[in-house]
């Protein structure tokens, strides 16, 4: 259970990194900051709340997702615990998967803390419990778990900063899949609707479900339809961790 | 030598932030307003998922109620609210106080027809909620012109009647319309339910509304008003009785 | 009975034979032989030092051992059970900032697969070997830089393994620390594990190394018993054998 080890020993360097602390208490900052937006909306504290507390986490979290998955790989190979790690009989995916499962389990920390919070906050703003939220921060947290996969695979082939740039555009790229579906499907002759259709296969679509959208009320979200996602997300990020693996099979240190 | 540099650094930081505070308490407190202002149209953010609409929705939605709020207390010009509003129901289609304080506030610069037009769109987006048909309904009696507007209030009456969760003054108010009843309560009636269902400046609208509506004489007032306390909750009726005789011994 | 008993010394714990590694540098990619061709190899119960100039290709050797690199031709063979009898200190050891010196020695143990009371055993009896039992609950980034080496001295021994590779152990540290390395390499060798390092301070390499090599440029330039360098040489100075060597 080497897996374990690695993502054993991942989980307590990163929850003890003062940085992810940092992060923490801003995100926390702002959903309590959206308490003092709801004040100036005129009645519509529960959906402010809700809408920019999710927001938050959202923001949040990407930034845990993208700066630290990307700093998880780069960090090991530029201070040499690397050298450590694998003249031990550890293989390279026993190391990257227990890397991932190590920041999946922090991130599930940071973000669960995030969701309460914000579930308590928002219930005693409106006086009832909203489980959509605690659906929506579930969900948040798999469009993070491929972030954080997409992030590591460019972190195997680049620098820290460099990988977490592109984490933070695929997220984004991600939540404009709907757009390049309608491209594709636009009639445009020859290469653009190619490029349309690989651009919408590789890129994670991360708005197949509007969870935000469905708290505050804009449109209901089918559970079948959550899912087909999930599954999607899962599949996704295991074949960015298996390329990841790939390349860093091939890496010299 | 130590203290005197100790020394000199707690003096400058003293006077940078004097500097500080000093600058920011000369501020004029209101900005002067600029009635027009710049709101993208909607189609600007087409292309956004609509998690990313509602957010943006819910930023411009703060914004008309500061924009809102600064101009009713100064130029009373609210020449962008209307795409502003426009612009927050567009990406937010569900989003239904913002319709009805929209069309509440186009009350302000005389434009009744904007409101019940952006009801109407609101209607549409949203066409299980009783509310809109009876604030169209309000609206037709209330500010339209011409033979027919009992009739079209009856029938917006007629439609919020019909729909799930819709209280029983609504099919009163239905009555009343299609026996063309006493029209002076008849507006009581409509102003009392804005008063109840409407945001603060609603209330507001209401209550200015009540006050010319209802008699002067005190003791006429309190039998007035309490023939109302079935259509207010109980929980905001000594609020309303406060509002409809303040200035009263 | 004392494993050291048991050591064969025509037994190779390390077979090294015409390595040559390529690598690609720079932005275009220009390839740089680094090593040319080397031959080494340890025996079973050895001290062997690794000498030569900065860039003769010491720790590009010793990465291509523990397959950290792969070569792009030659052979290297281990006489051990592969990774599983192995230990390792890299030069200049960085480690995890925010885990205990425990905890970092149990996560070690972890990936030997060893179970929880042998795992709890060998990092209580190796923090005692190297002097840290009082820093056990003490976050590495606390370390000083003596206890750091000691540290990562203890995790390339906590699988007992038979053939111990150390980069430069003694860099950086003072006389103090100095001491106590030698002595954990002379415990080494007691026990019968067969220890390979690099230094640069050839008065440590003479007193505690059986064999030595000296590279130069990619290449072993020279192998063999100390005693015979320090036979070669007048006066019996190891640091002016390698100066003719590396020289000539």
């Amino acid at each position: 259970m080497r897996v374990v080890a690695v993502a054993v020993n991942t989980f307590r360097e990163t929850i003890r990194d003062r940085i992810l602390g940092v992060i923490l208490l801003f995100a926390l900052a702002m959903i309590v900051a959206s308490l003092w937006l709801a004040s100036i909306s005129l009645g519509q504290e529960d959906r402010m709340i809700k809408d920019f507390g999710l927001l938050a986490i959202s923001v949040f979290g990407l930034i845990v997702a993208a700066f630290v998955a990307a700093n998880l790989v780069r960090k090991e190979v530029e201070k040499r615990t690397v050298f450590i790690i694998f003249s031990k009989p550890v293989s390279r995916s026993e190391f990257i998967w227990g890397k991932f499962l190590g920041l999946a389990a922090t991130m599930l920390a940071v973000l669960a803390g995030m969701t309460v919070f914000l579930f308590a906050l928002a219930w005693f703003v409106d006086k009832s419990p909203s489980g959509s939220l605690l659906v929506a921060g579930l969900l948040i947290y798999l469009q993070l778990l491929v972030v954080m996969a997409v992030t590591m695979l460019f972190a195997t082939m680049t620098s820290a900063i460099l990988a977490s740039v592109w984490g933070i555009c695929v997220y984004v790229a991600g939540q404009l899949s709907h757009n390049v579906l309608s491209m594709a499907h636009a009639g445009h002759a020859g290469s653009a609707h190619v490029m349309s259709a690989l651009v919408f296969y590789v890129v994670p679509n991360l708005s197949a479900v509007d969870i935000r959208a469905a708290v505050v009320g804009e449109g209901a979200v089918a559970r079948s339809s959550l899912l087909g996602w999930g599954v999607y997300l899962i599949a996704y990020l295991v074949v960015a961790l298996l390329i990841a693996t790939a390349i860093f099979r091939r890496k010299e240190f | 030598m130590r203290r005197a540099r100790a020394i000199a650094a707690a003096a400058v930081l003293v006077v940078c932030v004097g500097v500080i505070v000093a600058y920011q308490a000369t501020r004029p407190a209101v900005a002067a307003p600029n009635p027009v202002v710049f709101v993208p149209s909607p189609s600007f953010y087409r292309n956004f998922s609509p998690s990313a609409r509602a957010s943006v929705a819910d930023v411009y939605w703060l914004y008309a109620i500061q924009y809102y709020g600064e101009h009713l207390n100064s130029d009373r010009r609210l020449d962008s609210l209307p795409a502003l509003i426009r612009l927050v129901t567009t990406l937010s289609p569900h989003f239904k106080e913002a319709y009805f304080f929209g069309s509440f506030s186009m009350l302000d610069v005389g434009r009744p027809d904007v409101a019940y037009a952006l009801l109407q769109q609101g209607f549409k987006a949203n066409p299980g909620d009783w509310r809109f048909p009876f604030y169209l309904g309000f609206f037709a009696y209330t500010f339209a012109t011409g033979a027919h507007k009992d009739a079209v209030a009856a029938q917006w009456y007629e439609k919020a009647a019909r729909l799930p969760g819709v209280p029983p003054f609504v099919s009163r108010l239905a009555a009343e319309m299609a026996t063309k009843g006493n029209e002076r309560q008849t507006a009581v009636d409509l102003w009392t339910q804005v008063y109840v269902q409407g945001d603060k400046y609603a209330q507001q609208k209401a209550v200015t509304a009540l006050d010319a509506l209802l008699p002067k004489d005190k003791i006429a007032r309190e039998k007035a008003v309490a023939g109302l306390e079935a259509s207010v909750p109980r929980a905001m009726f000594a609020q309303f009785v406060a509002d409809l005789f303040k200035g009263y011994q | 009975m004392n494993i050291a008993d048991h050591r064969d010394s025509t037994f190779s714990v390390l077979e090294v034979r015409d390595l040559h590694k390529t690598v690609a540098v720079g932005f275009r990619r220009r390839k740089v032989e680094i090593l040319k061709g080397v031959d080494l190899e340890v025996r079973d119960g050895d001290v062997f030092g690794l000498l030569g100039p900065n860039g003769a290709g010491k720790t590009t050797t010793l990465k291509v051992v523990l397959g950290l690199m792969r070569p792009t031709s030659g052979s290297v063979t281990l006489g051990v059970d592969g990774l599983a009898e192995l230990g390792y200190l890299p030069e200049n050891p960085y480690f995890y900032d925010y885990l205990t010196g425990s905890e970092f020695l149990r996560f070690c143990a972890r990936l030997f697969s060893l179970g929880a009371r042998e795992r709890d055993a060998r990092v209580s009896a190796i923090l005692a070997d190297v002097g840290l039992e009082g820093a056990a609950g003490v976050q590495l980034r606390k370390y000083s830089k003596g206890m750091l080496q000691r540290i990562g001295i203890a995790q390339a021994l906590i699988n007992e393994p038979r053939f111990v590779l150390l980069d430069e152990p003694m860099t950086g540290l003072d006389p103090i620390g100095r001491v106590e390395v030698k002595e954990i390499i002379q415990r080494l060798h007691e026990r019968g594990t067969t220890v390979l390092f690099n230094s640069h301070i050839l008065a440590d390499v003479a007193a505690l190394c059986t064999r030595i090599a000296i590279m130069r440029a990619g290449r072993v330039v020279w192998q063999g018993a100390v005693d015979e360098a320090l036979a070669a040489t007048p006066g019996a100075d190891l640091e002016g054998f390698f100066m003719d060597v590396v020289r000539s």
